[in-house]
Protein backbone atom coordinates (compact mmCIF):
# COMPACT_ATOMS: atom_id res chain seq x y z
CA UNK A 1 0.00 0.00 0.00
CA UNK A 2 2.85 2.33 0.91
CA UNK A 3 4.57 1.51 -2.38
CA UNK A 4 1.43 2.28 -4.39
CA UNK A 5 0.99 5.68 -2.79
CA UNK A 6 4.72 6.24 -3.28
CA UNK A 7 4.24 5.46 -6.98
CA UNK A 8 1.40 7.97 -7.19
CA UNK A 9 3.62 10.61 -5.60
CA UNK A 10 6.51 9.73 -7.90
CA UNK A 11 4.31 10.11 -10.98
CA UNK A 12 3.00 13.48 -9.81
CA UNK A 13 5.81 15.62 -11.38
CA UNK A 14 5.23 14.04 -14.81
CA UNK A 15 1.46 14.43 -14.41
CA UNK A 16 1.79 18.07 -13.38
CA UNK A 17 4.10 18.77 -16.30
CA UNK A 18 1.55 17.21 -18.65
CA UNK A 19 -1.04 19.71 -17.35
CA UNK A 20 1.33 22.52 -18.29
CA UNK A 21 2.11 20.94 -21.66
CA UNK A 22 -1.33 19.80 -22.76
CA UNK A 23 -3.69 21.66 -20.42
CA UNK A 24 -7.19 20.45 -19.63
CA UNK A 25 -6.99 17.76 -22.31
CA UNK A 26 -4.33 15.98 -20.21
CA UNK A 27 -6.30 16.50 -16.99
CA UNK A 28 -9.41 14.97 -18.57
CA UNK A 29 -7.44 11.91 -19.66
CA UNK A 30 -5.71 11.45 -16.33
CA UNK A 31 -9.01 11.68 -14.45
CA UNK A 32 -10.70 9.32 -16.91
CA UNK A 33 -7.91 6.74 -16.61
CA UNK A 34 -7.80 6.82 -12.81
CA UNK A 35 -11.56 6.92 -12.23
CA UNK A 36 -12.25 4.14 -14.78
CA UNK A 37 -9.63 1.86 -13.25
CA UNK A 38 -10.82 2.44 -9.68
CA UNK A 39 -14.52 2.08 -10.53
CA UNK A 40 -13.91 -1.04 -12.65
CA UNK A 41 -12.01 -2.67 -9.79
CA UNK A 42 -14.68 -1.77 -7.24
CA UNK A 43 -17.52 -3.04 -9.44
CA UNK A 44 -15.71 -6.29 -10.29
CA UNK A 45 -14.91 -6.97 -6.63
CA UNK A 46 -18.47 -6.15 -5.57
CA UNK A 47 -19.96 -8.44 -8.23
CA UNK A 48 -17.65 -11.32 -7.35
CA UNK A 49 -18.21 -10.96 -3.62
CA UNK A 50 -14.64 -9.94 -2.82
CA UNK A 51 -13.46 -7.34 -0.37
CA UNK A 52 -13.19 -3.97 -2.12
CA UNK A 53 -9.53 -2.97 -2.10
CA UNK A 54 -9.44 0.23 -4.12
CA UNK A 55 -8.02 2.07 -1.12
CA UNK A 56 -4.70 0.25 -1.59
CA UNK A 57 -4.01 2.66 -4.47
CA UNK A 58 -2.99 0.01 -7.02
CA UNK A 59 -5.97 0.62 -9.31
CA UNK A 60 -5.28 4.35 -9.23
CA UNK A 61 -1.62 3.67 -10.16
CA UNK A 62 -2.76 1.50 -13.08
CA UNK A 63 -5.17 4.17 -14.30
CA UNK A 64 -2.58 6.92 -13.95
CA UNK A 65 0.16 4.94 -15.72
CA UNK A 66 -2.16 4.07 -18.58
CA UNK A 67 -3.32 7.65 -19.01
CA UNK A 68 0.29 8.87 -18.98
CA UNK A 69 1.09 6.32 -21.70
CA UNK A 70 -1.49 7.46 -24.25
CA UNK A 71 -1.59 10.38 -26.63
CA UNK A 72 -3.52 13.51 -25.72
CA UNK A 73 -5.64 12.85 -28.82
CA UNK A 74 -7.03 9.64 -27.31
CA UNK A 75 -10.84 9.67 -27.00
CA UNK A 76 -11.94 9.49 -23.37
CA UNK A 77 -14.18 6.46 -23.95
CA UNK A 78 -11.26 4.52 -25.47
CA UNK A 79 -9.11 5.28 -22.45
CA UNK A 80 -11.90 4.42 -20.01
CA UNK A 81 -12.63 1.06 -21.65
CA UNK A 82 -8.92 0.22 -21.86
CA UNK A 83 -8.34 1.06 -18.19
CA UNK A 84 -11.29 -1.12 -17.18
CA UNK A 85 -10.03 -3.98 -19.36
CA UNK A 86 -6.51 -3.65 -17.94
CA UNK A 87 -7.82 -3.84 -14.37
CA UNK A 88 -10.32 -6.65 -14.89
CA UNK A 89 -8.41 -8.88 -17.33
CA UNK A 90 -4.87 -7.92 -16.37
CA UNK A 91 -5.30 -7.94 -12.61
CA UNK A 92 -8.59 -9.11 -11.14
CA UNK A 93 -9.11 -12.20 -13.30
CA UNK A 94 -6.15 -13.95 -11.66
CA UNK A 95 -7.14 -12.94 -8.16
CA UNK A 96 -6.04 -9.34 -7.76
CA UNK A 97 -2.92 -7.57 -6.56
CA UNK A 98 0.15 -9.80 -6.33
CA UNK A 99 -1.36 -12.62 -8.36
CA UNK A 100 -1.36 -10.88 -11.73
CA UNK A 101 0.83 -12.17 -14.53
CA UNK A 102 0.92 -9.00 -16.62
CA UNK A 103 1.33 -5.37 -15.68
CA UNK A 104 -2.32 -4.26 -15.77
CA UNK A 105 -1.54 -0.79 -17.16
CA UNK A 106 0.44 -2.28 -20.03
CA UNK A 107 -2.18 -4.96 -20.64
CA UNK A 108 -4.73 -2.16 -20.89
CA UNK A 109 -2.45 -0.30 -23.27
CA UNK A 110 -2.01 -3.30 -25.53
CA UNK A 111 -5.80 -3.61 -25.60
CA UNK A 112 -5.99 0.09 -26.47
CA UNK A 113 -3.48 -0.31 -29.32
CA UNK A 114 -5.39 -3.32 -30.63
CA UNK A 115 -8.96 -2.06 -30.31
CA UNK A 116 -8.49 1.65 -30.98
CA UNK A 117 -5.42 1.86 -33.27
CA UNK A 118 -6.78 4.80 -35.23
CA UNK A 119 -7.11 6.94 -32.10
CA UNK A 120 -3.39 7.11 -31.35
CA UNK A 121 -2.67 9.89 -33.81
CA UNK A 122 -2.10 12.77 -34.12
CA UNK A 123 0.71 13.52 -31.72
CA UNK A 124 0.63 17.04 -30.40
CA UNK A 125 3.40 19.50 -29.64
CA UNK A 126 3.36 20.66 -26.00
CA UNK A 127 1.83 24.05 -25.20
CA UNK A 128 0.80 25.12 -28.72
CA UNK A 129 -0.86 21.73 -29.42
CA UNK A 130 0.06 21.71 -33.12
CA UNK A 131 0.39 18.28 -34.70
CA UNK A 132 3.94 17.00 -35.06
CA UNK A 133 5.98 13.83 -35.45
CA UNK A 134 7.69 12.32 -32.41
CA UNK A 135 11.51 12.07 -32.32
CA UNK A 136 11.26 8.31 -32.90
CA UNK A 137 9.06 8.82 -35.96
CA UNK A 138 11.63 11.27 -37.29
CA UNK A 139 14.34 8.70 -36.62
CA UNK A 140 12.35 6.10 -38.56
CA UNK A 141 11.69 8.47 -41.46
CA UNK A 142 15.14 9.99 -41.80
CA UNK A 143 17.25 7.14 -40.47
CA UNK A 144 19.12 9.38 -38.10
CA UNK A 145 18.53 10.91 -34.73
CA UNK A 146 19.63 14.41 -35.68
CA UNK A 147 17.28 17.37 -35.78
CA UNK A 148 15.71 17.17 -32.35
CA UNK A 149 17.74 18.97 -29.65
CA UNK A 150 18.50 16.55 -26.82
CA UNK A 151 17.84 19.31 -24.27
CA UNK A 152 14.29 19.74 -25.61
CA UNK A 153 13.78 16.01 -25.22
CA UNK A 154 15.12 16.09 -21.67
CA UNK A 155 12.93 19.00 -20.62
CA UNK A 156 9.79 17.83 -22.42
CA UNK A 157 9.44 20.16 -25.39
CA UNK A 158 8.63 17.33 -27.80
CA UNK A 159 5.46 15.57 -28.91
CA UNK A 160 4.66 12.23 -27.33
CA UNK A 161 2.32 10.58 -24.89
CA UNK A 162 0.93 12.59 -21.99
CA UNK A 163 3.48 11.46 -19.41
CA UNK A 164 6.55 10.40 -21.36
CA UNK A 165 7.71 13.70 -22.78
CA UNK A 166 9.67 15.15 -19.86
CA UNK A 167 12.58 12.97 -18.85
CA UNK A 168 13.47 15.48 -16.15
CA UNK A 169 10.10 15.10 -14.40
CA UNK A 170 10.23 11.32 -14.68
CA UNK A 171 13.72 11.27 -13.18
CA UNK A 172 12.60 13.46 -10.28
CA UNK A 173 9.84 10.96 -9.54
CA UNK A 174 12.12 7.98 -10.00
CA UNK A 175 14.71 9.49 -7.63
CA UNK A 176 11.99 9.61 -4.98
CA UNK A 177 11.26 5.91 -5.52
CA UNK A 178 14.95 5.03 -5.27
CA UNK A 179 15.36 7.17 -2.14
CA UNK A 180 12.39 5.43 -0.52
CA UNK A 181 13.67 2.02 -1.71
CA UNK A 182 10.32 1.38 -3.37
CA UNK A 183 11.83 0.31 -6.69
CA UNK A 184 13.91 -2.54 -8.11
CA UNK A 185 16.64 -0.32 -9.50
CA UNK A 186 18.53 -3.14 -11.23
CA UNK A 187 15.80 -3.37 -13.87
CA UNK A 188 16.09 0.20 -15.22
CA UNK A 189 19.88 0.15 -14.70
CA UNK A 190 20.34 -2.94 -16.88
CA UNK A 191 17.77 -1.67 -19.40
CA UNK A 192 19.65 1.63 -19.75
CA UNK A 193 22.98 -0.19 -20.01
CA UNK A 194 21.58 -2.34 -22.82
CA UNK A 195 20.24 0.71 -24.66
CA UNK A 196 23.57 2.48 -24.17
CA UNK A 197 25.59 -0.41 -25.63
CA UNK A 198 23.23 -0.98 -28.55
CA UNK A 199 23.02 2.69 -29.49
CA UNK A 200 26.82 3.00 -29.42
CA UNK A 201 27.09 -0.10 -31.63
CA UNK A 202 24.58 1.47 -34.04
CA UNK A 203 26.49 4.76 -34.01
CA UNK A 204 23.52 6.68 -32.61
CA UNK A 205 23.40 9.16 -29.75
CA UNK A 206 22.56 7.20 -26.57
CA UNK A 207 21.02 10.32 -25.00
CA UNK A 208 18.54 10.46 -27.86
CA UNK A 209 17.45 6.92 -27.09
CA UNK A 210 17.28 7.58 -23.35
CA UNK A 211 15.07 10.63 -23.73
CA UNK A 212 12.95 9.60 -26.72
CA UNK A 213 9.72 7.64 -26.53
CA UNK A 214 8.58 5.93 -23.39
CA UNK A 215 11.84 4.22 -22.40
CA UNK A 216 12.16 6.34 -19.27
CA UNK A 217 8.51 5.94 -18.23
CA UNK A 218 8.57 2.23 -19.03
CA UNK A 219 11.90 1.34 -17.46
CA UNK A 220 11.45 3.40 -14.29
CA UNK A 221 7.75 2.94 -13.55
CA UNK A 222 6.32 0.03 -15.52
CA UNK A 223 9.03 -2.60 -15.76
CA UNK A 224 9.70 -2.13 -12.04
CA UNK A 225 6.15 -3.00 -10.95
CA UNK A 226 6.81 -5.08 -7.80
CA UNK A 227 4.01 -7.54 -8.65
CA UNK A 228 5.12 -8.36 -12.18
CA UNK A 229 8.91 -8.10 -12.08
CA UNK A 230 11.48 -10.63 -10.83
CA UNK A 231 12.14 -10.79 -7.11
CA UNK A 232 15.83 -11.68 -7.20
CA UNK A 233 18.79 -9.57 -8.43
CA UNK A 234 20.01 -11.80 -11.30
CA UNK A 235 16.48 -12.18 -12.60
CA UNK A 236 16.01 -8.42 -12.45
CA UNK A 237 19.17 -7.85 -14.52
CA UNK A 238 18.04 -10.33 -17.19
CA UNK A 239 14.57 -8.79 -17.18
CA UNK A 240 16.10 -5.34 -17.74
CA UNK A 241 18.39 -6.56 -20.53
CA UNK A 242 15.47 -8.27 -22.29
CA UNK A 243 13.41 -5.11 -21.92
CA UNK A 244 16.19 -2.98 -23.43
CA UNK A 245 16.73 -5.41 -26.32
CA UNK A 246 13.05 -5.42 -27.28
CA UNK A 247 12.83 -1.62 -27.03
CA UNK A 248 15.84 -1.10 -29.29
CA UNK A 249 14.80 -3.72 -31.82
CA UNK A 250 11.37 -2.08 -32.07
CA UNK A 251 12.99 1.31 -32.55
CA UNK A 252 15.16 0.05 -35.37
CA UNK A 253 12.85 -2.30 -37.18
CA UNK A 254 9.46 -1.85 -35.55
CA UNK A 255 6.17 -3.30 -36.65
CA UNK A 256 4.36 -1.66 -39.43
CA UNK A 257 0.67 -1.71 -40.11
CA UNK A 258 0.52 0.01 -43.48
CA UNK A 259 -2.03 2.78 -43.71
CA UNK A 260 -2.84 2.75 -40.03
CA UNK A 261 0.04 3.20 -37.74
CA UNK A 262 3.70 2.43 -37.63
CA UNK A 263 4.99 1.34 -34.26
CA UNK A 264 8.24 3.09 -33.49
CA UNK A 265 8.24 2.23 -29.81
CA UNK A 266 7.84 -1.06 -28.02
CA UNK A 267 7.53 -0.38 -24.31
CA UNK A 268 4.16 -2.11 -24.06
CA UNK A 269 5.40 -5.20 -25.90
CA UNK A 270 8.69 -5.19 -23.99
CA UNK A 271 7.07 -5.04 -20.55
CA UNK A 272 4.39 -7.65 -21.32
CA UNK A 273 6.80 -10.04 -23.03
CA UNK A 274 9.24 -9.87 -20.13
CA UNK A 275 6.33 -10.31 -17.66
CA UNK A 276 5.82 -13.77 -19.20
CA UNK A 277 9.32 -14.79 -18.11
CA UNK A 278 8.99 -13.61 -14.51
CA UNK A 279 7.81 -16.94 -13.01
CA UNK A 280 10.74 -18.68 -14.73
CA UNK A 281 13.26 -16.02 -13.64
CA UNK A 282 12.00 -16.20 -10.05
CA UNK A 283 12.40 -19.97 -10.05
CA UNK A 284 15.74 -20.07 -11.85
CA UNK A 285 17.48 -17.37 -9.84
CA UNK A 286 16.05 -18.00 -6.42
CA UNK A 287 19.06 -17.76 -4.08
CA UNK A 288 19.88 -21.11 -2.52
CA UNK A 289 19.90 -21.28 1.27
CA UNK A 290 23.23 -22.25 2.75
CA UNK B 1 -17.17 3.91 -31.15
CA UNK B 2 -16.34 2.57 -34.62
CA UNK B 3 -17.70 -0.80 -35.74
CA UNK B 4 -14.14 -2.04 -36.36
CA UNK B 5 -13.30 -1.32 -32.71
CA UNK B 6 -16.36 -3.23 -31.54
CA UNK B 7 -15.37 -6.19 -33.72
CA UNK B 8 -11.84 -6.17 -32.35
CA UNK B 9 -13.16 -5.94 -28.78
CA UNK B 10 -15.50 -8.90 -29.35
CA UNK B 11 -12.75 -10.91 -31.06
CA UNK B 12 -10.37 -10.62 -28.10
CA UNK B 13 -13.12 -11.58 -25.66
CA UNK B 14 -13.99 -14.61 -27.82
CA UNK B 15 -10.35 -15.71 -27.89
CA UNK B 16 -10.17 -15.46 -24.10
CA UNK B 17 -13.42 -17.33 -23.65
CA UNK B 18 -12.59 -20.13 -26.08
CA UNK B 19 -9.09 -20.71 -24.70
CA UNK B 20 -10.31 -20.42 -21.10
CA UNK B 21 -13.19 -22.85 -21.46
CA UNK B 22 -11.12 -25.22 -23.60
CA UNK B 23 -8.26 -25.26 -21.15
CA UNK B 24 -10.63 -25.72 -18.23
CA UNK B 25 -12.18 -28.85 -19.78
CA UNK B 26 -8.86 -30.33 -20.86
CA UNK B 27 -7.11 -29.40 -17.62
CA UNK B 28 -9.77 -30.73 -15.29
CA UNK B 29 -10.06 -34.07 -17.10
CA UNK B 30 -6.25 -34.39 -17.17
CA UNK B 31 -6.04 -33.76 -13.43
CA UNK B 32 -8.89 -36.16 -12.70
CA UNK B 33 -7.08 -38.87 -14.66
CA UNK B 34 -4.04 -38.23 -12.50
CA UNK B 35 -6.18 -39.04 -9.47
CA UNK B 36 -6.73 -35.52 -8.16
CA UNK B 37 -10.08 -35.13 -6.39
CA UNK B 38 -12.80 -33.54 -8.55
CA UNK B 39 -13.23 -30.34 -6.54
CA UNK B 40 -9.46 -29.79 -6.38
CA UNK B 41 -9.05 -30.62 -10.08
CA UNK B 42 -11.73 -28.11 -11.08
CA UNK B 43 -10.21 -25.42 -8.89
CA UNK B 44 -6.70 -25.96 -10.28
CA UNK B 45 -7.96 -26.16 -13.86
CA UNK B 46 -9.92 -22.92 -13.38
CA UNK B 47 -6.78 -21.11 -12.27
CA UNK B 48 -4.78 -22.46 -15.21
CA UNK B 49 -7.58 -21.65 -17.64
CA UNK B 50 -7.66 -18.01 -16.55
CA UNK B 51 -3.89 -17.73 -16.90
CA UNK B 52 -3.82 -19.27 -20.35
CA UNK B 53 -6.78 -17.22 -21.58
CA UNK B 54 -4.77 -14.09 -20.67
CA UNK B 55 -1.66 -15.39 -22.40
CA UNK B 56 -3.78 -16.22 -25.46
CA UNK B 57 -5.26 -12.71 -25.43
CA UNK B 58 -1.76 -11.23 -25.21
CA UNK B 59 -0.44 -13.35 -28.09
CA UNK B 60 -3.54 -12.72 -30.18
CA UNK B 61 -3.39 -8.94 -29.72
CA UNK B 62 0.35 -8.77 -30.38
CA UNK B 63 -0.02 -10.95 -33.47
CA UNK B 64 -2.87 -8.84 -34.82
CA UNK B 65 -1.16 -5.55 -34.07
CA UNK B 66 2.25 -6.58 -35.32
CA UNK B 67 2.39 -9.34 -37.86
CA UNK B 68 -0.97 -9.66 -39.49
CA UNK B 69 -2.46 -6.19 -39.17
CA UNK B 70 -5.86 -7.87 -39.53
CA UNK B 71 -8.97 -5.81 -38.83
CA UNK B 72 -6.83 -2.71 -39.04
Amino acid sequence: MKIMYGMLMALTPAALYSLYAFGLAALARILTGVISAVVAEAIFQKLTGQKITVKDGSAAVTGLLLSLAVSVSTPLYALGISAAFGIIAGKQLLGGLGKNLFNPAMFGRLFYLFVFPDSILPWRQPVDMTTAATPLELLRETGEAAGVPVLDMFLGRIPGTIGEISTLMLLIGFSFLVYKKFVRWRIPASAFATVLVLSIIAGQNPLFHFFAGSLMLGACFMATDPMTSPRFPKGQVIFGIGFGLIIMSMRWWGWQTPGVYEFTEGTTFAVLTMNLFVPYLNKKFKPSRK
Amino acid sequence: MAMSSILRLISVLVVMLVVGLGWFRIGSSRLKKKGVAEVEARSQAKKEAKKFSLIAAFLYMVAMVSVAGLFM
